[in-house]
């Protein structure tokens, strides 16, 4: 899992260095090294400036006036006033308020709503990604015929915009044109159509299923590669022992695939925070607000009422949970890689 | 395990389950895509119908004319941005996807080899960006897109897909790159190569796989995107495929089999694309792991 770590760039400098070609060549290519250093640099420095310079004006010059943004009072019709200049492009700078932005947000008990809407959606749609991905996992890494199709099956939902998921599961939820209604009446389970966007609380467990129809095959992709990293003379060795599916399950390949889940919990608790697209199509955070969590609550306000200010604040708000998330990503996960 | 339990066929019962299970997952995965398709073939009044047809009793590519503006229906109007939007995706998608494999291969490569204290500070930059949420940049990025000019462009577009997806396609060829041993290109370096040479001529060429995981993450990636798009270019005609079809959604004179066929439209490029390389972008998605 080297990919995952950014903190080991000696990997090719531990293999033994020109085996080959003998001390003779290593030190003519070292003495020519030396000379070439400076052109060397030169060249990293020609192949990384692209990317970086794009990065730097499309995500870090954005996320730098976004944040003074959130401390400002924005007033899109008015961009006078001081402003600063950078390649050529002038920023309005707004007028400062300090901390208005923030007190605003924090103080509606909109937010407070949605944000507890946000964390019943996150813990349920981790519970469910986690569970749904390994049980899908365990089937797939069994021995049957059509194994590779099935694998490659994983891909559909996945690979789908978020916009086609939301087309695709209304299509199958509608109360008057729905797939699993028209299902559920042939067989005689139901008398009448059933409305699934209705009632707030179903549409927000119905918006959480479909999530995890789109994003659990990817935690199934990743517990894959992790089954496939154990050792089967564990399992061989188990079953001379008399151990049951259960027990193997729980003693080899729940504690083998421990990093494994700590990645795809952390990255399923960040996508589930950031999901927007789906609520765009399929709710637009109603009825009323019950389904408005609170990425949705900052992209309303920013782009359906034009508040840039308030707007931020909320998606700073947001922004911090992800970060304090990744720390412990770090932490966590790439420590345990490391040690291994 | 399964695996075991498989492998005895003295048992019948435990294979006939396992193939119940595998059919459970297909009916999972693949079974609301296919209703996606056989909506979009239907007619509205099939889809209304009670009992539900399971199969519409008269299947026709009718909707599909419709979008693509080959028959006359009420609301071609709305539906007339279709075309264009995929235009749009395609020219947008394939550009942004050119840039990743030319550019992204080079900082990939620089990356892997080159150790200096601001490579690593920029390395871990990069690395930074990939965790912060796209949306929390969206009202800056408006305000500078708009400074620049690049609003409702597709080069705006280009410009900020790039930089959301070279952080991804830096990381997989990076670690990609360190695979390659270091005496490939000493010995080219040896033979006269310059440092240029001997990337484009000898690590290039034996590096199809990651350049192949990251050309067909970076398409998915941007083929999908919709908040973006739909931030920046928010006026007709400019934007890509996800935010007209989700546009189409609140237009209350269009029928849901007509939608059906702009998602199913919006959805088969990427799908196909990752199934024809579904083994390099499960690579690339294990060495990956983004969020996404």
């Amino acid at each position: 899992m080297t990919a995952l770590d950014p903190g080991r760039p000696d990997d090719l400098a531990l293999q033994p260095e020109a085996s080959a070609s003998g001390p003779a060549r290593t030190r003519w290519f070292a003495r020519k090294n030396r000379q070439a250093v400076q052109s060397e640099g030169w060249f990293a420095a020609a192949l990384v400036s692209p990317a970086l310079l794009v990065i730097l004006l499309i995500v870090f010059l954005p996320l730098v006036y976004s944040v003074w943004l959130s401390f400002a009072e924005v007033d899109l019709l008015r961009p006078g006033g001081t402003a600063i200049t950078i390649f050529g492009m002038r920023l309005p700078l707004y007028r400062f308020t300090g901390l208005a932005n923030y007190s605003k947000v924090l103080s509606d008990p909109l937010y407070w709503q949605a944000l507890l809407r946000t964390v019943y959606f996150v813990a349920l749609f981790v519970i469910e990604a986690v569970v749904i991905g390994f049980a899908m996992a365990l089937v797939l890494n069994a021995h049957f015929a059509g194994r590779g199709l099935m694998r490659a099956m994983l891909l559909v939902p996945w690979s789908m915009s978020r916009i086609a998921v939301g087309i695709l599961w209304l299509g199958m939820l509608d109360a008057d044109f729905g797939a699993i209604n028209g299902i559920l009446y042939r067989l005689g389970l139901i008398d009448h159509y059933l409305s699934f966007f209705s009632d707030g609380f179903t549409a927000l467990n119905v918006l959480i299923v479909v999530y995890v129809w789109n994003q659990a095959p990817f935690a199934t992709i990743l517990f894959l590669a992790g089954l496939q990293s154990i050792p089967q003379d564990l399992y061989h060795a188990a079953s001379v022992d008399g151990a049951g599916f259960w027990r193997k399950l729980w003693h080899i390949t729940l504690p083998s695939l421990r990093p494994m889940m700590f990645l795809v919990l952390v990255l399923a608790t960040v996508n589930g925070f950031l999901m927007l697209d789906l609520i765009y199509v399929m709710t637009s955070g109603g009825p009323g607000n019950d389904t408005t969590t609170v990425t949705w609550l900052g992209y309303r306000t920013a782009f359906s009422f034009f508040k840039f200010g308030p707007g931020t604040a909320i998606l700073f708000t947001l922004t911090l949970i992800c970060v304090a998330l990744t720390v412990i990503y770090h932490r966590l996960i790439l420590s345990r890689f490391q040690s291994e | 395990m399964p695996t075991v339990i498989a492998r005895n066929h003295s048992k019948l019962w435990p294979v006939l389950g396992l193939y119940g299970l595998v059919a459970l997952v297909a009916l999972w995965l693949i079974g609301p895509f296919l209703w996606l398709f056989i909506s979009s073939i239907s007619e509205q009044r099939d889809l209304l119908a009670r009992p539900m047809p399971l199969f519409p009793p008269n299947p026709s590519f009718a909707n599909y004319a419709k979008i693509f503006g080959l028959v006359e229906f009420h609301a071609q109007h709305q539906s007339a941005q279709i075309l264009p939007s995929l235009g749009n995706s395609v020219v947008v998608t394939l550009i942004v996807t050119a840039l990743n494999i030319v550019l992204g291969s080079g900082a990939g490569y620089a990356y892997a080899r080159f150790q200096h204290p601001v490579m690593k500070i920029t390395l871990y930059a990069i690395l930074f960006t990939r965790m912060l949420p796209v949306v929390v940049l969206m009202p800056a990025l408006f305000l500078i897109m708009r400074q620049l000019g690049l609003q409702n462009t597709l080069s705006g577009l280009v410009l900020a897909y790039c930089s959301f997806t070279f952080p991804f396609t830096i990381w997989i060829l990076k670690s990609y790159f360190e695979t390659i041993p270091r005496e490939l290109e000493e010995s080219a370096l040896v033979d006269g190569c310059s440092r240029l040479q001997a990337f484009v001529k000898v690590i290039l060429p034996i590096s199809g796989p990651g350049l192949v995981a990251a050309g067909a993450f970076t398409f998915v990636l941007c083929w999908n995107e919709f908040l973006v798009a739909q931030v920046l270019n928010s006026k007709p005609g400019t934007t890509t495929l996800p935010p007209t079809v989700a546009g189409m959604l609140g237009q209350a004179n269009i029928d849901y089999s007509v939608i059906a066929a702009s998602g199913f439209l919006s959805a088969i490029p990427a799908v196909i694309l990752a199934l024809v390389f579904q083994r390099y972008m499960v690579q690339g998605l294990t060495a990956g792991s983004v969020k996404g």
